[in-house]
């Protein structure tokens, strides 16, 4: 493997040039992909609640150290449709569940259902928050480097980018829609059955435009040489130390270890 | 004053008051820092300024789209704080600058029927609202267009016609002219010139200098969120106050330049810069016989 000094190439100005500091954030992005995936595979294939609550402990703490917390809050808020609902599924409806809670008239929430639904969110919620403190601790351009770096194809690298950035730019072009279609009169504080008919409103512009911005950004990149063949040169590449290589392959062989270990059961 | 009774009327266009204004978007960033202004009944004024001076933030807060961190705004000496948007939007009609973010029907006529529909109108009188806006701004023709099958100019003069059929005591326009060739800042020119003519107020964003001195009456020039400058074009375009607008990165009209160079005096319009060097060469001839 190729090592790749910290230092930015000379001639670069600073902020270019400046490498990310602090807890986790000066970690190589690669290393953290690593991590987190191994986070996510632990979180799944430990039974029990011993992966999950193992892996949420971890990234916990991680982003404490990071001072990403607050983010990392955010992010778990967004799962709550998704939590709420596996919760209400398994607590009314896991098949073969007859250890009831209470009688609810026709339904009958059971105890089973409960610990299994609670297991499943504390998974998904690991998942969640171990790929959400990579999204928080590493800048797009970093991420995009070191895969361009690693041999990932340039097209691969056009779609992971454009992916990640769409989320803040959908964010930011739906607001302004909200306000031009509040603008227009449309309720969004009123009875909910007038706030339905908004949905056509704001998502038409939202697909439509964020569509727009993809194959503009497509053009944009073709008229600047995207495709000409030959080797693309990277601008600086972020720093990826003998600490960061040692915690990525062990990653990496925990990883394995846990994908074997679970499919000779070992793990139980 | 009710939303309802004043959209589609113009029998009562309400005044406004910015009362020391201030406002700090969520991520500390201060836009406004105390604005005072008071905007008459039916006035035409243009608001200029350098990209983040705080146009955009400020005009935003007629319509209640933002509340403001301190101060008031008032329309005909009410706050409009517990006023709801959607109430707001029959007093204020707010053209937003990039037309893509808004457009979302399947035909022309069912994008300017929008916001009027949204108001309550409905049947005889909503069809004449969206034939008479398309009409104003050229789009007559394209009634059952796409929207998206016209070019960024007329899909800019759409979303125009949609808050023009609006018929708000207060119209609002954010960039107006940007992006559009001569013809169509013609029709913008006709559609300020037409909402003027009929007594509502007309407020516009623009960098466009010589649109703002040849359709506006009042020109207001903010800067990190004041206003430095207020006063009639022939006074902010003046000599006087180049060095102020040179500071927020606007130059005058070139009218306003070449009458100053000439010793014409304030001449902020290609018609006043005329009349002036014409009125010149008549005193000249005259003393000459």
């Amino acid at each position: 493997m190729t090592v790749v000094p910290a230092a930015a190439e000379p001639g670069l100005p600073d902020y270019v040039a400046r490498q990310p500091s602090g807890f986790y954030r000066s970690i190589n992005p690669g290393t953290k992909l690593a991590v987190a995936a191994l986070e996510v595979v632990a979180a799944f294939v430990v039974p029990g609640w011993v992966g999950p609550l193992l892996v949420l402990a971890v990234v916990l703490a991680t982003a404490a150290a990071a001072r990403r917390l607050r983010g990392l809050g955010t992010i778990a808020l967004a799962t709550t449709p998704i939590v709420g609902s596996i919760l209400l599924i398994n607590l009314f409806l896991l098949p073969g569940a007859s250890d009831p809670i209470a009688r609810l008239g026709p339904l009958a929430p059971t105890w089973s259902g409960l610990w299994f639904g609670l297991q499943t969110v504390a998974r998904l919620m690991a998942f969640s928050l171990a790929i959400g403190l990579v999204y928080l601790t590493t800048a797009v351009d970093d991420l995009l480097s070191d895969l361009a770096r690693r041999g990932l194809g340039r097209r691969a690298i056009f779609v992971v980018g454009a992916a990640v950035q769409m989320v803040p730019a959908t964010i930011e072009r739906a607001g302004e829609i909200v306000e031009a279609q509040r603008s227009r009169g449309m309720d969004t504080e009123g009875r909910i059955w007038r706030r339905a008919r908004g949905v056509l409103p704001l998502a038409g512009p939202v697909v439509f435009g964020a569509l727009t911005e993809v194959e503009e950004r497509t053009m944009a990149l073709e008229a600047r040489a995207f495709s000409a063949p030959g080797r693309q040169t990277l601008l600086r590449v972020p720093a990826d130390r003998a600490a960061h290589r040692a915690i990525r392959w062990a990653a990496v062989f925990a990883l394995v270890a846990i994908v074997v270990l679970r499919a000779t059961g070992r793990l139980g | 004053m009710t939303a309802g009774s004043a959209a589609g009327s113009t029998a009562s266009v309400p005044s406004i008051e910015f009362e020391a204004v201030s406002f700090a978007y969520p991520d500390g960033t201060r836009a406004l820092s105390d604005v005072a202004l008071r905007i008459g009944s039916g006035e035409s004024i243009a608001i200029v300024g350098q990209n983040g001076s705080g146009k955009s933030t400020l005009v935003r807060h007629l319509n209640g789209l933002l509340r403001p961190t301190s101060g008031r705004v008032l329309l005909d000496g009410r706050d409009v704080r517990p006023m709801h948007v959607a109430r707001l939007a029959g007093l204020v009609g707010l053209a937003f600058q990039n037309p893509d973010r808004q457009l979302f029907a399947g035909r022309v006529s069912t994008e300017v029927a929008f916001g009027p529909r949204n108001l309550g109108v409905r049947g005889q009188e909503l069809e004449e609202r969206v034939r008479a806006a398309l009409e104003e701004v050229g789009l007559a023709a394209e009634a059952a267009t796409n929207p998206y099958d016209l070019g960024y100019s007329r899909r800019k003069l759409l979303a125009l016609a949609s808050v023009v059929a609006m018929r708000t005591p207060i119209l609002v326009l954010d960039e107006p002219t940007t992006g559009q060739d001569a013809r169509g800042v013609a029709r913008v020119r006709a559609v300020v010139a037409a909402a003027t003519e009929e007594g509502r107020t007309v407020i516009a964003i623009s960098h466009d200098m010589a649109f703002v001195a040849e359709c506006f009456r009042r020109v207001v020039v903010m800067r990190v969120g004041r206003v430095i400058l207020d006063g009639r074009p022939e006074a902010v375009f003046g000599e006087a106050a180049w060095p102020e607008l040179r500071a927020t990165y606007l130059e005058p009209p070139l009218a306003a330049v070449a009458g100053a160079r000439l010793g014409l005096g304030a001449t902020p319009t290609a018609s006043s810069f005329v009349a002036a060097l014409s009125g010149r060469a008549w005193a000249r001839r005259g003393s000459h016989t």
